[in-house]
């Protein structure tokens, strides 16, 4: 994981107080969050599994979407090497706000079992995480647990951030 | 919890040339970009277009390169097993196996008979999976959803049997250099037995949703021809080959494991186009339940040694570790440091539900290998695509990719 | 002063080695032990110049000088039915003898035989593409390229295949490190970001051993998790459960209690 210079504590201290506006945009953002199909390797599988029948995706709202601009949730799903690094960032830059990033498994946490020349050890030194999914391959009962955690943490922040005009360079 | 937020400019600039209209010959460039939901895995494709129809087509490849094979000349052979299994993560006990033989032919050893029973098990299971994934994947590129979802529904029955067996959904690891770990749990076989006996008529149930659907085989046939010259020049192994008539199976020619006891037919079929590739892979299913149902009473008489005995190259079974001396002094040198093989080379190929799957090892004496080349099925079955392609329609691309059967663990290795 | 870091070769090596032992080889056993690859030798012989030949392990391995190789491919296709090339690469032994070692695996279907083929070049020689006569040889031959720097003569796209385009250095050569030189390294930040943002990201953690309890930006307590950069504490938190107290607005509430465990898969 990367060491950063950057100062995480962005509201100063004070704490966050939602107004009903909030609670209801937020609860309808973190209910149907429409997930990009980021499968890169082996967890790309789990990932297909929990969308399959048996450990559905569909119940949390989640559908998955193959076009970035569509999509505010994203998988990263597998190993991510330096040859594709570029094209994450790529995608996540066209992502529209708000957006959330899932890194799953290993080898997006860190690098996972990869410890090599042509990986990168995590893929937060390219795009922002919010949450952190460890296993390798994670079951996909552990990947509808880190949706629902993404959902809680969704639910508790405030809807109008401070957005900057989004520019791709 | 705030999200942390990084709003570093990066100094990516779009880009607008994936897109080209107006070239000299009226042709389009289009990316079939690595992320995209029909790649099966980051496959990027560079198609010149001529009107709808393809001209040339060139495969990129390489956004998956995890190096494996540096990792490998610095583990030790024990080690790099758990590696093997992300090469083909779809059916991760075949690659286990096929390094397993390899190193196992290197050092003159044999596994014991139980231990080749369980290992022919699992590669049988691993070959349900394999096809039972490519289906569903297949079928949901060419438009048939709900087949995806019926497919993945089996999958989790026989997954549940590789859970209860080594504790793994995915990422098996579970045959070992000399043998097996760990021997069948109690109601295991009872559990493969209910479920070969419910899987051919599920197979007949997508068979009936697919064989003579209209659409299916006018999406299917005369695309993706492999002639028979074509398929030996390119590599081509597995069911693209006998796709192709040529009816090379590695279980028959070249029998490792049980496969020389055990009574099993191998499919082949004359057309060489993606119809007849999917008729074939709908026959191996049924092969592999044949093959199960015969190798169940054999387990029954076996006698219960899982590891062979070789006590310079593997380690003694547990209850000898646990209570006698040396055992233990010669696991643990063997664990820190590694076995040591005879100097020389070998490669060793097995049939891989993808198609042949060879491992050379070369090894000078080292605990950890000199050189170890990975032959990935996969790989030269995209080569063939820059070819293949050609002539084709854009829509076709797809239907080729899902059929000839391509994971990218093996590919980029 | 520092430990000697051998250049020749960087990949891990055993860190203890017996003074006296001596490795066992393989058996090489003489090719006239079998019929089928005595005639193949028997024919290769009597146009090439075969420089060691023997079997190991069931199949049969033939030296060759490198210029050769298009001619005896060739010849094994034609004339002896070696109709499949499995698989070819090189071996890096520029530390012992400055040269690569090229090997082609082939297999014929008819005879049910395997055969290897193996040459010498030096470092900067080149080797002519077999393309022509296996196809399977073009990918085989550019990752040969891009993993060991070994130029191949006529290849019609001899570029790199599996590392990006503008990677430096030769992966799979023993003296290229596991983690990667330093443009490996640093090869996405500079290319995404800029080569200004290599002390803001930081370096890569190689060390997969790296445990400190005290740092909250990378490691947190299950159960007693503070913000980024906090001090740990010990106080529990809820993070970690599945919903909210009192459940969400219209979402099926989760109930802990009334959650049952199937005796029989449905």
């Amino acid at each position: 994981m990367a060491q950063h210079q950057v100062r995480y504590l962005q509201e100063s201290g004070l704490p966050v107080v939602l107004t009903t506006a909030d609670k209801i945009l937020q609860w309808g953002r973190s209910n149907s969050l429409w997930a990009l199909t980021y499968g890169l390797a082996c967890c790309a599988i789990e990932m297909m599994a929990s969308g399959a029948s048996r450990y559905d995706f569909d119940r949390f709202g989640t559908i998955f979407r193959a076009s970035p601009r569509q999509a505010d949730l994203m998988i990263v799903a597998g190993t991510l090497t330096k040859k594709h690094a570029e094209f994450i960032r790529r995608l996540y830059d066209q992502m529209t706000e708000p957006k959330w990033v899932i890194s799953m498994g290993s080898c997006a946490n860190t690098g996972g079992m990869f410890n090599t020349y042509a990986t990168v050890q995590g893929v937060d030194r390219i795009i922002p995480v919010d949450i952190y999914l460890p296993g390798c391959a994670p079951r996909p009962e552990t990947l509808q647990y880190a949706v629902m955690m993404l959902q809680k943490q969704i639910r508790r922040e405030s809807a109008f951030q401070k957005l900057k005009p989004k520019r791709l360079v | 919890m705030e999200t942390p937020r990084r709003e570093y400019p990066n100094r990516l600039q779009p880009f607008f040339e994936n897109l080209v209209f107006e070239r000299d010959d009226n042709t389009m460039v289009i990316n079939f970009g690595p992320q995209h939901p029909s790649a099966h895995g980051q496959l990027r494709l560079i198609l010149e277009l001529q009107g709808e129809q393809i001209v040339k087509a060139v495969p990129d490849i390489g956004y998956l390169h995890r190096g494996m094979e540096k990792m490998a000349e610095n583990m030790i052979y024990n080690e790099f097993l758990p590696t093997t299994d992300r090469m083909d993560y779809i059916a991760a006990a075949s690659n286990n196996y096929g390094f397993a033989l390899a190193v196992e032919k290197l050092l003159d050893i044999e596994a014991p008979r139980r231990a080749q029973i369980i290992r022919t098990m699992l590669l049988e299971i691993n070959r349900i999976i394999s096809h039972l994934f490519w289906l569903a994947t297949h079928a949901l590129d060419v438009g048939a959803m709900s087949v995806f979802l019926f497919c993945f529904r089996e999958r989790e029955f026989a997954m549940d049997l590789m859970e209860d067996y080594c504790g793994a959904r995915l990422t098996h690891s579970a045959v070992r250099i000399g043998g097996v770990p760990l021997d069948l749990p109690e109601g295991w076989l009872e559990s493969l037995a209910t479920f070969i006996n419910k899987l051919p008529k599920d197979i007949e149930d997508y068979e009936g949703l697919l064989d003579e659907n209209r659409i299916w085989k006018m999406r299917l046939e005369d695309v993706g021809v492999i002639s028979p010259e074509e398929a030996q020049s390119w590599g081509c192994s597995g069911p693209t080959l006998r796709g192709s008539g040529i009816p090379w199976d590695i279980r028959k020619e070249e029998p490792y494991e049980l496969y020389d006891e055990l009574d099993f037919d191998v499919p082949v079929t004359d057309t060489c186009d993606s119809y007849g590739r999917y008729k074939l892979y709908m026959q191996e299913m049924r092969e592999s339940v044949k093959i199960l149902k015969q190798l169940i009473p054999m387990y029954k008489e076996s006698d219960p040694q899982l590891m062979a005995h070789a006590p310079q190259y593997i380690s003694a079974p547990k209850e000898d570790i646990m209570t006698q001396n040396y055992s233990l002094m010669q696991h643990f040198v063997l664990v820190t440091q590694g076995m040591r093989p005879p100097v020389g080379e070998v490669y060793v190929a097995t049939e891989s539900p993808k198609g042949e799957l060879g491992f050379y090892i070369n090894s000078q004496g080292d605990p950890y290998p000199y050189r170890l080349k990975l032959r990935a099925p996969s790989f030269w079955h995209t080569s063939i695509l820059q070819k293949l392609l050609v002539g084709h329609y854009i829509a076709d691309v797809v239907t080729i990719i899902g059929n000839l059967n391509i994971v990218f663990g093996e590919i980029d290795r | 002063m520092r430990r000697y870091q051998e250049k020749d070769n960087v990949q891990n090596r055993a860190y203890y080695n017996d003074r006296f032992w001596v490795a066992p080889q393989i058996p090489k056993e003489s090719v006239e032990d079998d019929k089928v690859f005595s005639e193949d030798l028997e024919s290769l012989k009597s146009k090439f110049e075969i420089k060691e030949a023997y079997i190991q392990r069931g199949q049969m391995v033939v030296y060759i000088d490198a210029r050769d190789n298009k001619a005896v491919l060739t010849h094994l296709r034609d004339k002896l039915s070696y109709n499949f090339l499995s698989e070819m690469s090189a071996i890096d032994w520029l530390a012992k003898s400055n040269e690569f070692e090229i090997f082609y695996q082939m297999l014929s279907t008819s005879k049910r035989k395997r055969l290897r083929v193996k040459c010498f070049i030096k470092e900067n020689e080149a080797i002519e593409s077999v393309e022509d006569i296996y196809k399977s040889a073009n990918w085989a031959e550019r990752e040969m390229y891009d993993m060991m720097g070994v130029k191949v003569n006529n290849h019609p796209y001899l570029k790199r295949i599996l590392m990006p385009d503008d990677w430096q250095g030769h992966p799979l050569r023993k003296t290229y490190p596991l983690h990667g030189d330093e443009a490996a390294q640093w090869y996405e930040v500079d290319k995404i970001f800029g080569k200004d943002y290599r002390e803001i990201i930081g370096p890569e953690n190689r060390d997969a051993a790296y445990v400190n309890e005290r740092d909250t930006k990378h490691f947190a307590r299950i159960k007693h998790e503070v913000k980024f950069g906090e001090k740990p504490s010990k106080e529990p938190t809820d993070l970690m459960d599945y919903q909210e107290e009192g459940g969400v607005f219209l979402i099926k509430k989760l109930k802990k209690d009334e959650s049952i465990t199937l005796k029989e898969r449905r």
